[in-house]
Formats: C-alpha cells, sequence, structure tokens
C-alpha cells in the first residue's frame, strides 16, 4: 500500500493548474516531451492497434466468410456461420461445458484460495498479535508449487494418475479396499470426466490465488483484525465480514482471469481428453474451435466460434463486474453505506495512514 | 484524501488488463488470407536428361516438411545418399513436423509453402482445401526408376488411387498399409488357439480367453475407431462394395445395412460379456495397447501394419507378431475371406507454389529407387508401394511377412474408403465409439449417432463431396 502513495498524490495535483487558471495551461512540446509520448504512449499504443484491435476487426469480417484456410479465396457469407453454429448441436454442447466451467472452477478455486490465504496470514493463535499458523511460509510455499509446473505438465500428470488399469489414483482406492476403482475410467465416464478434468484445473491454479489473497490481507491493516478480535469475532466472521470485504477487487480480478481461463481450459482438455470425452461432456468450445478449423478446413466458422467464444468472455467479465456493484463493491460510491465499501475504505486509509 | 485517484487508476489498469486478456480471444483466428503474391515454380530450372527427367537445376536444395510420426524422418534424409549419383548437388533439407496442418497453413497462405510434404498424421491438410495448389505427379509415374524401369511398373497396383482427387493425381503415397487383427503366435500356440476367421469364432474364442482370465480386445481412447475401421472391413467382406459406396457417398440409411448391423450386434454382445479390457475409454491409446502388446491381457488387437513399429519398445519379448484379415460374418461372404483393406499411405505432396517442384519429384524418384525403398523397410518394418523389396524373412519381423503374405493372398480383392478422412469426421466418430465400447450406448444408439455425423455432413453445403463409384 505505501508504494500507492506517491502515485495518488501526483494524480491529485493534476487538475490544479485548470483549478486555477480556468484554463489548462499548454505546455510547449519540447523535445523532452515529445519523445516522452512517442516512447510511453506511442509504441504501446501502436502495439495495441496492430497486434489487437486490428485483428480483433479481421477476425469479425473472416467469421463472415466461408475462408477454408489453405488459399487466399473466399466468398462473403454474412451471418450464416452463426446461424449454423446455434443450430450445431455439438457447438451447444461445448458452449454448456465452457458455462459449467466458468461457473465453478473460479468459485471453487477462489474459495480454497481464500481458505489457504486465510489460514496462513491470519489462522494463527487467538492470543498475542495477529498472524498465520506454524509453519505458515512452509504451507505457503508448498501451495505455490502445482502453479510452477506447466499446465500442460500437469494435465499429462493426470492423465496417467486417472489411467483406469494403471493410474496411482485407482491403486490407491483399490489399496483402501474400494474395489469398486477397480479399472474405473475417471476421464471415460460421463459422470465423473467433468469433475476430474475442473479438479486438475482447480488444483493446478490454487496456489497462485492463494499468495494473490495472502498479499492482499497484508495490505488490511492488523487494527481492524485486533478491533474485531476484541469484539469477540471468531476467524469464519472475520474472514466473511472484515477480510472479504477488504479485498474485494482483488477477488473481483481473481474471479475474472480464472474464469477467462476456465472458459478457454484447452491445455488442460486437450492432454486429458483430447477428443471432447465420453459423449463429448468435457468438450470446449476452443477444441471445437481447433477441429473444425484443421480438420474440416473450415476456418471461416472457427473463426465465428472465435468471436461468440470473444463475447462470452466478455458478457462473463460483465457479469462479474455487475454482481460486484449490486452487492455494494466496485466504483459505487455513493453507496457508502454498504459494508463492502466502508470495510475498504477504513482499510485503505488504513494502509495510506 | 488523495487515496480515491490512486485506486480508480489501478481499477483502470485492471480492467484494461482484462479486456486486453478477453480480446486474445480473437487471436484463435489464426492467420488470414493475404493476397498472392508468390512466383512458385519459377526457381533455377536445369537441363531435362535421362539421368534428369524433371529438369532439376544442379546443386539446388529442397525443403520438405515430413510428418514425424510413426515412422520418423529420416527415411527422407537417407535419399541424400542417392540424390547426388543423378543430379549433381541436389540436396533434401529435412524438417521434422508433427502437427501438419497447424504449422504449413501459414506458408499455404502466405504463398511460399515448402517445396515437398508428407501430408500425414492426425492434423493432415485435407486434399480438397489445397487441390488447386499441388503439381499433379502423372510425370512422376511416367519417369524411369534410378535402376531405369519406369515407376509405374514397379509399384503396387492401385497405388495412384488414394492420392487421386477430382481426377487429379496429387499425392504419393509411399507406405503400403495393410489392415488387419493382430495377435501373438506365440500365446495363441501355448493356448493351442486359432485366429478366428468368422465372428462367431472370435466368440467362441473371447470365452476361452474368459476362462484363462484375460480379454479378447481391449480399446484406447483416442484409436477406439479403429474397431470402426474393423467393423466396416468386415461389412464390405459380407455385403460387397455397396457397403463401401453407401459409406462413402454419406448414403441416407448408410449404416442401417445388414452387414453392419450384423457386425455391430456381434461387437454388442462382446462388450456385454465384457470381452472388452475395461476402462479403455479412459485409457491413453498406446497404453491400451501395451495391454495387448506386453501385459497380454487382451489377445486381439484390429490395426494397421505400422502397429509393429508402434509398440515396438512396449512389446513382449518372443510375442512373435501376426496379422489376419478380418472376419467375416457368415461363411458366404460377397468377397472372399483373405479379401483386406490395404492402402498406400504417408501422401507425399508437391506445392506448386514450392521453390524447387522439380527438385522435389526428384526427391520422390530417389525415395522410390529400389536402395532407398529397401532401406525403408529394413528400418522400419513395413513395405513402401515398390514391389518386391522385402525379402522371405521380412528382416527377422514376423508382422512385415505377414504383411506381405496377406497381400499375395488377397490378390486382386483389395479395396479401401477414405470418407472419414476426406470429411475430417475422425473426431466426432470417437464420441459414440468410446460409449458404445464401454457400454454405455447399444447398437442402436451407435448406429443412429454415426449415421447422424454422416447425415451432417451431406446437408452442409459449405462442404465439398467427393462422389465415389
Amino acid at each position: 500500500m505505501k508504494d500507492t502513495i506517491p502515485t495518488a498524490k501526483t494524480a491529485s495535483r493534476r487538475p490544479e493548474p485548470a483549478a486555477r487558471g480556468g484554463r489548462p495551461r499548454r505546455r510547449k512540446l519540447t523535445f523532452d516531451r515529445v519523445t516522452f509520448f512517442l516512447a510511453f504512449l506511442g509504441v504501446p499504443l501502436a502495439i495495441f492497434v496492430i497486434f489487437v484491435l486490428i485483428p480483433f476487426g479481421q477476425a469479425i469480417f473472416w467469421a463472415m466468410t466461408d475462408w477454408r484456410g489453405f488459399s487466399p479465396d473466399y466468398n462473403f457469407v454474412g451471418l450464416d456461420n452463426f446461424t449454423k453454429m446455434f443450430q450445431d448441436d455439438i457447438f451447444l454442447k461445448a458452449l454448456r461445458n465452457v458455462a459449467l466451467l466458468a461457473v465453478f472452477v473460479p468459485l471453487v478455486t477462489l474459495t480454497l484460495a481464500l481458505g489457504v490465504a486465510v489460514a496462513i496470514t491470519l489462522g494463527g493463535p487467538s492470543k498475542g498479535p495477529v498472524r498465520g499458523i506454524r509453519g505458515a511460509s512452509f504451507y505457503r510455499i508448498i501451495s505455490f508449487f502445482p502453479y510452477v509446473v506447466p499446465a500442460i505438465i500437469v494435465g499429462l500428470i493426470w492423465a496417467q494418475m486417472y489411467d483406469p488399469n494403471a493410474g496411482l489414483l485407482n491403486g490407491v482406492l483399490t489399496g483402501l479396499g474400494l474395489d469398486r476403482f477397480d479399472t474405473f475410467a475417471w476421464l471415460g465416464e460421463k459422470a465423473t470426466a467433468m469433475p476430474a478434468v475442473m479438479f486438475v484445473i482447480i488444483w493446478g491454479l490454487v496456489g497462485f490465488y492463494a499468495v494473490l489473497f495472502i498479499a492482499a490481507i497484508k495490505g488490511v491493516p492488523a487494527e481492524l483484525y485486533e478491533a474485531a478480535r476484541i469484539d469477540g469475532a471468531g476467524r469464519l466472521r472475520t474472514t466473511v465480514s472484515i477480510t472479504l470485504p477488504a479485498i474485494r477487487d482483488s477477488v473481483q480480478t481473481a474471479y475474472i482471469y480464472l474464469g477467462i481461463a476456465a472458459l478457454d481450459a484447452f491445455v488442460y482438455v486437450q492432454a486429458m481428453v483430447p477428443n471432447g470425452g465420453p459423449d463429448n461432456s468435457t468438450l470446449t468450445i476452443s477444441q471445437r474451435l481447433f477441429n473444425v478449423a484443421f480438420a474440416k478446413q473450415q476456418f471461416g466458422y472457427a473463426t465465428a466460434m472465435g468471436v461468440v467464444l470473444a463475447v462470452v468472455t466478455l458478457v462473463f467479465a460483465a457479469l462479474v463486474f455487475l454482481v460486484n456493484r449490486l452487492t455494494g463493491g466496485g466504483e459505487g460510491e455513493s453507496k457508502r453505506k454498504a459494508p463492502g465499501s466502508k470495510a475498504r475504505r477504513a482499510a485503505a486509509e488504513g494502509g495510506a495512514g | 484524501m488523495t487515496i480515491r485517484a490512486g485506486s480508480l487508476d489501478r481499477r483502470t489498469l485492471l480492467r484494461g488488463a482484462i479486456a486486453t486478456a478477453a480480446m486474445g480471444s480473437f487471436a484463435a483466428a489464426c492467420s488470414s488470407p493475404s493476397s498472392k503474391d508468390g512466383d512458385g515454380g519459377s526457381g533455377p530450372k536445369g537441363e531435362k536428361s535421362a539421368t534428369n527427367p524433371f529438369g532439376v537445376a544442379a546443386n539446388s536444395t529442397v525443403e520438405a516438411a515430413i510428418f514425424d510420426g510413426g515412422y520418423g524422418t529420416d527415411y527422407v534424409d537417407y535419399t541424400n545418399q542417392v540424390l547426388g549419383s543423378q543430379v549433381k548437388g541436389l540436396e533434401v533439407q529435412v524438417k521434422p513436423v508433427v502437427d501438419i496442418a497447424p504449422q504449413l497453413q501459414p506458408r499455404f497462405v502466405g504463398g511460399n509453402p515448402p517445396d515437398l510434404i508428407d501430408n500425414s498424421g492426425e492434423d493432415q491438410i485435407g486434399f480438397l482445401g489445397i487441390l488447386d495448389q499441388l503439381e499433379e505427379l502423372d510425370d512422376l509415374f511416367e519417369a524411369n526408376t534410378y535402376e531405369g524401369k519406369k515407376i509405374a511398373d514397379i509399384v503396387y497396383p492401385g497405388v495412384k488411387t488414394p492420392g487421386t482427387f477430382r481426377d487429379k493425381f496429387v499425392a504419393l503415397n509411399y507406405v503400403m498399409t495393410v489392415y488387419g487383427v493382430w495377435y501373438s503366435k506365440t500365446l495363441f500356440e501355448e493356448n493351442g488357439w486359432t485366429p478366428p476367421k468368422t465372428w462367431d469364432e472370435a466368440l467362441d474364442l473371447g470365452q476361452q480367453a474368459k476362462k484363462k482370465g484375460k480379454y479378447l480386445f481391449v480399446h484406447g481412447k483416442e484409436a477406439a475407431t479403429y474397431y470402426r475401421t474393423l467393423l466396416i472391413d468386415s461389412a464390405i467382406k459380407e455385403g460387397g462394395d455397396e457397403v463401401r459406396l453407401g459409406l462413402e457417398n454419406l448414403e441416407k440409411g448408410c449404416w442401417s445395412h445388414p452387414a453392419i448391423q450384423g457386425v455391430i450386434k456381434v461387437m454388442e454382445t462382446m462388450v456385454r460379456q465384457k470381452m472388452f479390457v475395461p476402462g479403455g475409454s479412459g485409457t491413453q491409446f498406446q497404453k491400451a495397447q501395451a495391454i495387448w502388446s506386453n501385459d497380454q491381457k487382451a489377445l486381439l488387437y484390429p490395426s494397421g501394419g505400422w502397429i509393429e513399429n508402434e509398440m515396438k519398445k512396449a512389446t513382449k519379448a518372443d510375442f512373435q507378431m501376426t496379422g489376419f484379415p478380418s472376419m467375416t460374418l457368415t461363411d458366404k461372404p460377397a468377397l472372399p475371406y483373405e479379401s483386406l483393406r490395404a492402402a498406400a499411405g504417408e501422401p507425399f505432396i508437391v506445392p506448386a507454389q514450392g521453390k524447387n517442384p522439380a527438385g522435389a519429384k526428384e526427391v520422390l524418384r530417389a525415395m522410390l529407387s529400389e536402395k532407398a525403398a529397401a532401406n525403408f523397410s529394413k528400418t522400419k518394418l513395413a513395405p513402401t508401394i515398390v514391389k518386391g523389396t522385402v525379402p522371405a524373412d521380412g528382416y527377422g519381423s514376423t508382422a512385415l511377412v505377414s504383411q506381405t503374405t496377406m497381400l499375395e493372398a488377397a490378390g486382386t480383392n483389395i479395396f479401401n474408403y477414405m470418407f472419414v478422412e476426406t470429411y475430417g469426421m475422425n473426431t466426432d466418430q470417437l464420441v459414440p465409439w468410446n460409449s458404445f465400447l464401454a457400454g454405455d450406448l447399444d447398437g442402436k444408439g451407435l448406429t443412429s449417432a454415426l449415421q447422424k455425423i454422416s447425415d451432417k455432413v451431406r446437408e452442409d453445403d459449405s462442404v465439398d463431396k467427393v462422389k465415389v463409384s
């Protein structure tokens, strides 16, 4: 938090000339200023336009063609690709699957990550200063381990763990006397394939978000917790009423990043269930897109799927913002009465002071 | 206080970052078509002569993108040892590629494809999409080999067919692939079993296997459709050409043909009687194959002739891998028992826009030389399309010998079908096949799922169809 103070002061000074003179004073375009703008504004803006905005526009255009991908020839077909897509039962199934991923993966991951973070930062003895459980730094490092392993390797390792005949998971389960898991195909049964995939994604990501939350919680002033403790709040109550509101910006950001990762999930599913799983129960839009583009050579149609995926992603992000706003967070500064913003303000002030 | 401005800045930054990440999804749209600016085929030219039928420039190089799969890429590199003898200084530079279509797509669009491509593997480029960008290879078959014989005369019959699309011969399929059912001769002799000739015999064998605590078949999740190959092969033998043409032309109700249904029914019985190793639909296919070749928990495995090379490191000692033609349904099939699916595979294509198309053809001519073809069979244990390059002992490989034997026994009764590859249907078909072999879907459900996949392609106007007759 201390780092933000200088930035904040600079920012606050900016409108001053306008207030004094009634009109912003124009500064001379010195060589210094021009080069400064070019380097710090022009270059990033150019990169953004060339590599983000232009491909963005192009994708929308190609989504309305029947381009086959290997020659420069194509015809403009309007919205045909989109009408075809929403009559395609396999695509709709993929859409449903990524919706499931976007709902459950962030929810479970963040709940677990919050639990780990709270235990590590605040879960310690209730006497003396507020601190984490014993060996907190050890657990923090351990929980980060899976994130260090690249996603593709996580996927391949778990594909082996889930192997029905030689996998570690079934070996342990049958070893415990659960004979019904002998040769049980975790990734081959409709009921378990999707949960099994979700578990792996969550397993791989919890550590990172735990560390993120630990950093956020450390920015919350300890006085707040001490005050809550004096008032008799238990650990659960502190977590729900103090920690969560105080770090809600971090939670929102994490939710959106995780949602985007879950909507894609390509690496994990491709490593574990490359063909969409039993009855396509784990097929994702990105897998379908890949198959339509490279196996069926319908690049125009595949691009249309990419456009829909991007729209779904944006809608997801908008939903998260909306929910956060409605529950009293976000930028609703007028809603000062909301407990969330109060706590955050308190936290912010504490951090600054 | 000044906190507000500070936190707003941070939030704006985060939002920008999120928007950027969301837009990243658009990047999935891959590279876009650009204008045609390649001046293909205008590379250096040389004098045409008896030893240089395509007029390759001396000391030129050929860029070859070779699929790095079961056969590796060293056999193309090997041609460098023979190339120089006919065209001075010609050299082929091999680039191993696994994902052919995704890796080469931008180069096709950009108009600068490699000179020679082994368009094979799971991500091969569909031929119909690039047909008008490929060199026709008829002049290759008219040319003489390095030994001075006409190439068309030294190859197996019908090898042009799988490389011909809309009457254009554009792909030279180099490896002769024989499809059949594979078993361990040693294991069968120990137990007094014989390879089944009909599906009823296979059912009996399954019962005997169960008594020994073994299974009849095994399947892996990426290769469940090997049983589709077995099904279609048996059905074509039973019902003849009408089965094959129905499937190839995506006809209505083609999967309901009595010959197909007869085989599905037996398969369904086998699944229900637990003659398939359980859990296959959740097992990586090479691990599943090792259950057959190494653990010997399953007796039979339907596959192509590449299976021996693929499982080389995971095969039990003294396994004696041997193949036999797919089982027939009745004892009066339309085609004899010996008939089988065999096709030239590993399609080599020469893009017309490449820098040295003549050089690429010369490399293909070198690959068809006796020395290079024999080297392939010896190191890969698979026959090439060049006849008579496999000695009687098959370089010590029982699988190679049985492929040659099967081919000879079949004579002219060799068939092939391409609809799965042509329309890229394998991924879609894997889904019902995995469900069926796991016992979650009955024969009726499998039939309607497969029919639906065929119907969908037939009714999609944006897909070019190939009429097969």
